[in-house]
């Protein structure tokens, strides 16, 4: 049973279609890539996958079963996402950040909470171990009381795949995670997303950066006006005389 | 001097009750956007609640100490539950509606509330005596005398403020509530039910009003059901002074506006006529000087 399985995606806004019968299947502890021109529908599809937004037709499926419509209960089913333009909770520590990310899998509720019960406090005191193993994890431990809107631009985009990974997923979306790093900033990115398939977290990446997806990936697909044109291996897809057309121009 | 530090004893009293009203629209305010403008009636009813529950339920024997207990739980119950269920049938089916619809809802809410309770009671027109539970006496601190409802209003007010910071700071539910705040999209994303941590926002707000409630019945007895629209007002005068959305702003702005009217009503002539109008004086000039509020931060657009 493959992880995640989208059948035939369509999501129209009105006269527009963004993203028109996209197939995409993602293997356990696969790192597969979406590439495709500006306005290719990358993102409207990657909504699709976290109930950001309904698709207007299309099934969509995780470890077997419907994805649900709503962005949370998607998290709790086991799908986790970061943003093209960072979406950090900008007056919360670094520490708080990743710990809202645990939110979904501490049980107790609102009364405990208040009571401060000795549940409570081993739920309290497992998330805080979980988020200090993440910010090891990608490397910002020694920030931990740092507020997020205090991070330089990369560790901001680390910041973001802990607080992801908080939510336990078995599937991690990465939208654009090297928009506007440097190459040795892109470089470490390719170890950390390796270290995420480790832990044996599947991924799906938008990227622009080419040499970045196929260099990571083990299957690539290539979206082109809300279609799929090709999907294979980064050497098939290199050499795919159709997608150099699309992103150069036919001759 | 002596005089002064009466007022200023008086105006902590006052800005305590405002600081308890006022951080159920701040943090309302924070979470969703609205002004609810039904919260003084929130506050209102929880005070009805108390008071029903002492003079048609609890046996006239008990004591005193325990029927306090009961008509301060009580009321604050009766404000939460109220408050939850007016964010579920009244606000929340106009969650994505524009905004100024759900501000003429509450102020619908707000009416519909009053009248309620105009009808509900026999002469429902006239004030109702609030029971007064607390022992009579007062204490004298160098030359300012306090009674000791006056002090139990103050520590009970202190107490929940901390028991809220605690809350929103310390707890997983508050760092949520928290992060709804900054952005609601992103929080659900992390797998956050935002629409719980509204109801619960919702109910905390009407805690500290119905436990304000039961604190104006028994510093300003009787109470009837126009109540929570001075006090209300008031309240958001003192969240907006603070800087709405700002937990603590709404405690500062609270504590301050108590003290300008207490300090005002005394120094200014014929302060006492026009004891209620302070409150708005003061709002306009932050209006116009301080939008923001004293701890308010500059409206960020939401990505």
């Amino acid at each position: 049973m493959p992880l995640l399985e989208a059948q035939g995606v369509t999501k129209r806004f009105g006269g527009l279609q963004a993203v028109s019968h996209v197939d995409l299947t993602v293997e356990e502890g696969e790192i597969v890539g979406v590439i495709g021109p500006n306005g290719a529908g990358k993102t409207t599809f990657f909504n699709c996958l976290t109930g950001m937004e309904t698709p207007t037709s299309g099934r969509i499926t995780f470890r077997g079963a419907p994805l649900p419509s709503r962005p949370d209960r998607v998290t709790v089913a086991g799908v986790a996402r970061t943003f093209q333009n960072i979406r950090l909770f900008h007056n919360m520590t670094v520490l708080e950040n990743v710990l809202v990310g645990r939110h979904t899998r501490n049980r107790t509720g609102v009364l405990a909470a208040i009571g401060r019960g000795p549940r409570y406090r081993r739920e309290e005191r497992d998330a805080l171990d979980t988020a200090r193993e993440l910010l090891q994890f990608v490397g910002l431990s020694p920030l931990a009381e740092h507020l997020a809107k205090n991070l330089n631009y990369g560790d901001q985009r680390r910041l973001e795949i802990a607080r992801a990974l908080a939510t336990d997923p078995g599937l991690l979306l990465l939208d654009e995670p090297t928009a506007g790093m440097n190459p040795n900033e892109t470089a470490a990115a390719v170890d950390l997303v390796r270290a995420v398939q480790a832990r044996g977290v599947s991924v799906v990446l938008i990227e622009h950066d080419m040499r970045f997806v196929f260099g990571l990936c083990d299957r690539v697909a290539v979206l082109v006006q809300g279609e799929k044109l090709v999907e294979g291996t980064p050497q098939e897809v290199q050499s795919d005389e159709r997608v150099i057309a699309a992103y150069l121009g036919r001759p | 001097m002596q005089q002064f530090f009466q007022q200023l004893s008086d105006g902590l009293v006052l800005g305590a009750l405002y600081a308890l009203i006022a951080l159920g629209y701040t943090m309302v305010y924070g979470i969703v956007q609205l002004i609810n403008f039904a919260h003084g009636e929130i506050f209102m009813v929880g005070a009805f609640g108390g008071y029903t529950l002492y003079h048609y339920v609890l046996p006239s024997s008990l004591p005193s100490g325990i029927a306090l207990l009961l008509v301060l739980l009580v009321a604050m119950l009766t404000s939460a539950l109220l408050a939850a269920f007016v964010e579920r049938v009244a606000y929340r089916p106009l969650r994505n509606a524009p905004r100024l619809a759900p501000l003429i809802t509450a102020i619908g809410v707000s009416i519909a509330l009053q009248e309620s309770i105009r009808l509900f009671y026999p002469n429902g027109s006239v004030g109702k005596p609030f029971p007064q539970l607390f022992p009579r006496g007062t204490v004298d601190l160098g030359g300012v005398t306090l009674t000791y409802v006056d002090l139990f209003v103050i520590s009970l007010a202190l107490v929940l403020m901390l028991t809220l910071r605690t809350f929103v700071f310390r707890s997983a539910t508050g760092r949520a509530m928290r992060a709804t705040a900054q952005d609601p999209d992103t929080a659900r994303l992390m797998g956050v039910d935002t629409d719980r941590i509204i109801v619960i926002t919702f109910v905390l707000g009407g805690l500290l009003a119905g436990a304000a409630g039961v604190l104006q019945g028994m510093i300003a007895s009787p109470i009837d059901f126009k109540i929570g629209f001075i006090a209300g007002l008031k309240a958001f005068t003192a969240a907006v002074l603070g800087g709405i959305g700002n937990i603590t702003g709404a405690v500062l702005g609270g504590f301050t506006l108590g003290i300008v009217e207490a300090l005002a009503t005394q120094y200014v002539p014929n302060g006492s006529a026009l004891k209620d109008s302070f409150a708005f004086v003061v709002l306009v000039l932050v209006l116009v000087f301080r939008p923001t509020g004293l701890l308010g931060e500059s409206v960020r657009s939401r990505a």
